[in-house]
């Protein structure tokens, strides 16, 4: 059984295939009506089919192909003429050949009830007879001596080329030829017979239980002979295919899809590595091994990159594949619509990830039944405008970075912004105070929103008010932007910018407060570093002026409701974020660097969290939140109508005036030590907390946020000295805390040691009280 | 002849108590939660882990502390005693993670501390009583020990609920 559906979804595969190139085909055809390198093609494939169809016994099949063979075999020969409403029938028994080829790839079989194919079959068969009654046959004169084929030459003819009565007379000659001489080629018959025997026998339970009608009215009909000639209808097949394809082999997609998740893996072991190498270069400077180490690190990072762009080409497949629909939909809709619309493709070659080509197709068939329905204008209108009587739709891909964008152009009547603000405020979308505040940009995107739709009149093609904004949904699902621009009686441009693939992605990684974020970096258009005074408060909301744009202005800490505890630096970092025509500014606290994450699933119970696409693993094993830019930019409108940045900044700064308010954290293993440190800082009049040891003094630290400054001891028992400072350092808030050492190792290996780990201070002992009190008044900055 | 009787016999006496077992006795793992000792079933545990470092995860109830990442996979990380209303949230050398499958899902749970292994007849679970707090059906019965101590035994499957989670999902 198993070999029988190998052979099954083989075919499959490739009817599809052939059926997609023949619709595309056969619309080119209904332009150039003449050309005969194209009808024999698309002559080829039907007749393609119908021998495969007949091979696997599928009845109907046959039968639909073999009449539709018919006629394309009489235009072919220039009996016939194709016109628009031949061209209906032909494309309307292409339908029912994809809608039986649906059903065999379902059932297994072609018996739909639901399929008759019947009337097409009858208006096949008008046509063929239609004018030139009763010529068909005689007319024939065979191309092909009869008496010359022999089994030896027979791959040499063209089969594919014949019609299908001539190519019936020649497998009979073959058939005898065959049974001639059995066994001149014994051995190799021996090979295919076996195979040909593997292949028949599980089929043939199936074959009992329908009825035994013949496939094709002039098959042969000894049971012997069909074997054979089924034989070569076969070879035929495969030889025509072997023509057409280049070498390549079928993976299922789940192989592929887990070495894409073993890549993942590698690249995050990579970047940990990376992380790993970073750190030890740091302690072990000018030593001879890293160089060693550094060799190692980058050819792995290398060949990891390799390999992630090999495999994610093994992923890629033509945009041709959803482009090639695209003829046929605009054919029919322009006719269903009463205008004349040309589409030109270009760039379907352009190569994108599977799974990205799966969910483009939709999106894509409204923008261009948009373009088609109220792009282009009725034929009169557009010769009262002076444009040609046909309009003209482009439909364009190509690589942009590590973007493919693929453009939706028409040279209809365009969009005019104010109408569409018009419209949006009368739909109660947006309110006329919005409206005046918006570029032409923004006003485009407004038919993106869910509600609106400027057909005047409902069709049943688009205007039914869903679509748009799902295609930006959509869109948006996939990481991509969508750019709109329109020229009021010229025309609409539409860009879709999606990334090549989804599983790794280029982030920007940023800190709010000590919380870390991964932005998609093809979301972001820069980052910019202000100061305060650069913030502008119009109508009780925050914006930036940046060159000659104002952008809303929102703290990333104020969107997900993150505790401030950090002191404010005196520079704000801002990252642009832009999203179609829509730009913010964020707020974050730390810019941390660009990255290649690899985006995980947070799973089911947390799936769907506002502003949060996934997470990732990053190379210190820490798991990081990857930014949802769409929904982060709806989260960031609501913040920016509630909240002024400057109060939000205004929260973490705490007054500290007097040396009351200041706490310092005293940490010595000897109680005696501590109470020296502690007389000689009361003096001036702060508040102290005591800690015996390292680990003492951090879980301190994780409870409480107010420490102003840390006196530590060196030798400590638990945890000394230097690994606390350098777990102090790890905490964003702890970045800047004073750290001053308090100790009697003197060495100057001691003191650098401790600039290392961050200590901002070091004081042997013994010291004066003076000095101390000194030392402590300048880091907490206290007056007198 | 004889022999083929005595191995029948022998199969027959090593399957029966097995099968009394399998159907009579839970066996469960006990952890402390705040002052309380509650229980889950051993097989819907995955495994037991000291405390790692978490992420925090926005717009989410005070129970969830947030994600962590183990051994490649992102885990939500669920705090019990949160959840069970107890105030100490403190990690200490007792503390664990227990990761166990809610509704299919990996999910981790903080406890206090384990207590131990425990077998016990189904027939000494009882349904809990009315005077719990059961609004949510999180509870599959209370079980008494042969020591006297009593335990509350979970039900995993309803520990966590998505809605609850992440509200007004689209």
């Amino acid at each position: 059984m198993d070999d029988l559906m190998e052979l099954l979804d083989d075919f499959l595969v490739e009817a599809f295939e052939m059926i997609e190139e023949m619709d595309q085909d056969l619309i080119e055809l209904e332009n150039n009506p003449d050309d005969l390198e194209l009808l024999n093609k698309i002559f080829r494939v039907a007749h393609t089919i119908k021998g495969s169809g007949s091979f696997l016994n599928f009845d109907k099949l046959t039968h639909l192909t073999h009449h539709m063979e018919a006629v394309l075999d009489k235009a072919r020969r220039g009996e016939l003429k194709i016109t628009p409403e031949i061209m209906d029938v032909i494309l309307e028994s292409v339908d029912a050949m994809k809608a039986i080829l649906e059903y065999i790839r379902d059932h297994q079989n072609d018996s739909s009830p639901d399929i008759d194919i019947e009337p097409i079959v009858k208006k096949l068969d008008a046509i063929v007879s239609g004018e030139f009654e009763g010529e068909t046959k005689e007319k024939k004169e065979p191309k092909v001596n009869l008496e010359e084929i022999t089994l030896e030459n027979v791959d040499e003819l063209d089969l594919s080329d014949l019609p299908p009565e001539e190519l019936d007379a020649i497998l009979e000659k073959l058939v005898e030829e065959v049974n001639k001489d059995e066994e001149s080629e014994e051995a190799e018959e021996k090979k295919q017979e076996t195979s040909q025997e593997a292949k028949k026998k599980p089929k043939e339970p199936q074959e009992e239980t329908k009825d035994k009608k013949e496939v094709a009215p002039s098959k042969s009909t000894k049971p012997v002979l069909k074997e054979d000639q089924k034989k070569i209808t076969q070879k035929e097949i495969k030889k025509h295919i072997a023509s057409v394809k280049e070498q390549t082999i079928r993976v299922d997609v789940k192989r592929l899809d887990q070495l894409m998740n073993l890549i993942g893996e590698l690249v995050l072991a990579k970047n940990r590595l990376i992380k790993i190498y970073n750190d030890v270069e740091e302690r072990y400077e000018g030593e001879k091994f890293l160089e060693e180490l550094n060799q190692v690190v980058s050819s792995i990072s290398i060949v990891t990159t390799d390999l992630q762009i090999a495999v994610m080409k093994t992923r890629m497949l033509p945009i041709g594949k959803v482009f090639n629909k695209f003829p046929r939909l605009v054919r029919d809709l322009a006719r269903e619509l009463g205008k004349k619309v040309k589409l030109i493709i270009e760039g379907e070659d352009t190569e994108l990830d599977k799974s990205i080509i799966e969910e483009i197709g939709d999106p894509l068939v409204h923008m261009i039944r948009n373009a088609v329905d109220h792009g282009i204008e009725p034929p009169e209108e557009r010769v009262k405008k002076g444009k040609p009587e046909e309009g003209t739709i482009w439909l364009r891909a190509y690589n942009e970075g590590n973007m493919i964008v693929i453009e939706i152009k028409d040279d209809g009547r365009g969009m005019d912004p104010e109408a569409l603000k018009k419209k949006a405020i009368e739909k109660g979308i947006i309110t006329p105070q919005e409206a005046e505040n918006m570029s032409d940009k923004e006003a485009f995107m407004l038919i993106f929103r869910p509600g609106f739709s400027t057909a005047e009149k409902v069709t049943n093609v688009s205007g039914r008010g869903v679509g748009m904004d799902v295609v930006k949904t959509n869109i948006e699902k996939l990481n991509g932007i969508i750019e709109v621009d329109s020229v009021p009686g010229k025309g609409s441009t539409f860009k879709l910018k999606i990334p090549l693939t989804l599983a790794i992605i280029q982030a920007l990684l940023v800190a709010s407060q000590e919380d870390l974020f991964a932005i998609p970096l093809s979301n972001v258009i820069e980052t910019v570093r202000i100061v305060e005074e650069d913030i502008y408060t119009i109508e009780g909301k925050s914006v930036l002026k940046l060159r000659d744009e104002v952008l809303p202005l929102v703290n990333m800490a104020d969107i997900f409701e993150i505790e401030k505890i950090l002191e404010p630096d005196k520079y704000l970092y801002v990252v642009i974020l832009g999203l179609g025509a829509t730009k913010i500014g964020l707020i974050v606290d730390r810019f941390i660097g660009q990255e290649e994450i690899v985006i995980k699933s947070l799973g089911e119970f947390l799936k769907g969290l506002p502003g949060i696409a996934g997470a990732t693993i990053r190379g210190d094993g820490r798991v990081t939140l990857i930014v949802d830019v769409a929904s982060l930019m709806k989260l960031a409108k609501e913040t920016h109508n509630k909240k002024l940045v400057t109060d939000s900044l205004k929260e973490a700064k705490k007054k500290k005036e007097k040396p009351e308010d200041y706490v310092v954290m005293i940490v010595d293993d000897s109680a005696m030590d501590r109470k020296i440190m502690k007389d000689a800082l009361s003096e001036l009049g702060v508040q102290i907390i005591e800690a015996k040891d390292g680990l003492e003094a951090l879980n301190i630290l994780k409870h409480k946020n107010d420490i102003d400054a840390m006196l530590i001891d060196i030798e400590m028992p638990r945890m000394d000295g230097y690994t606390l400072a350098q777990e102090i350092r790890k905490y964003n808030k702890y970045r800047k805390l004073p750290l001053i050492a308090v100790t009697s190792r003197a060495t100057k290996s001691d003191r650098v040691r401790g600039v290392e780990v961050g200590m901002n201070e070091y004081i042997t002992k013994p010291y004066t009280k003076e000095y101390l009190q000194n030392v402590v008044r300048r880091n907490l900055k206290l007056q007198g | 002849m004889g022999l083929r009787d005595i191995v029948k016999k022998q199969q027959r006496s090593l399957m029966e108590p097995e099968k009394k077992k399998t159907e009579e006795i839970v066996q469960l793992v006990g952890f402390l939660v705040g002052e309380e000792e509650f229980a889950v079933p051993i097989l819907s545990i995955q495994e037991i882990i000291k405390p790692i470092e978490w992420t925090r995860v926005p717009f989410v109830p005070d129970y969830v502390l947030g994600v962590f990442n183990l051994r490649g996979n992102v885990l939500p990380l669920i705090d019990l005693r949160k959840k069970f209303g107890v105030l100490n949230d403190e990690i200490d050398e007792n503390s664990r993670f227990i990761v166990m499958k809610i509704k299919g899902e990996d999910v981790a749970c903080v406890i206090d501390k384990l207590t131990s292994a425990i077998r016990i007849p189904k027939k000494d679970i009882l349904p809990p009583p009315d005077t719990y707090l059961n609004e949510d059906d999180i509870i599959e019965g209370v079980g008494r020990l042969d020591d006297g101590r009593i335990i509350t035994i979970l039900k995993v499957d309803n520990l966590l609920k998505k809605e609850e989670i992440v509200p007004n999902r689209d």
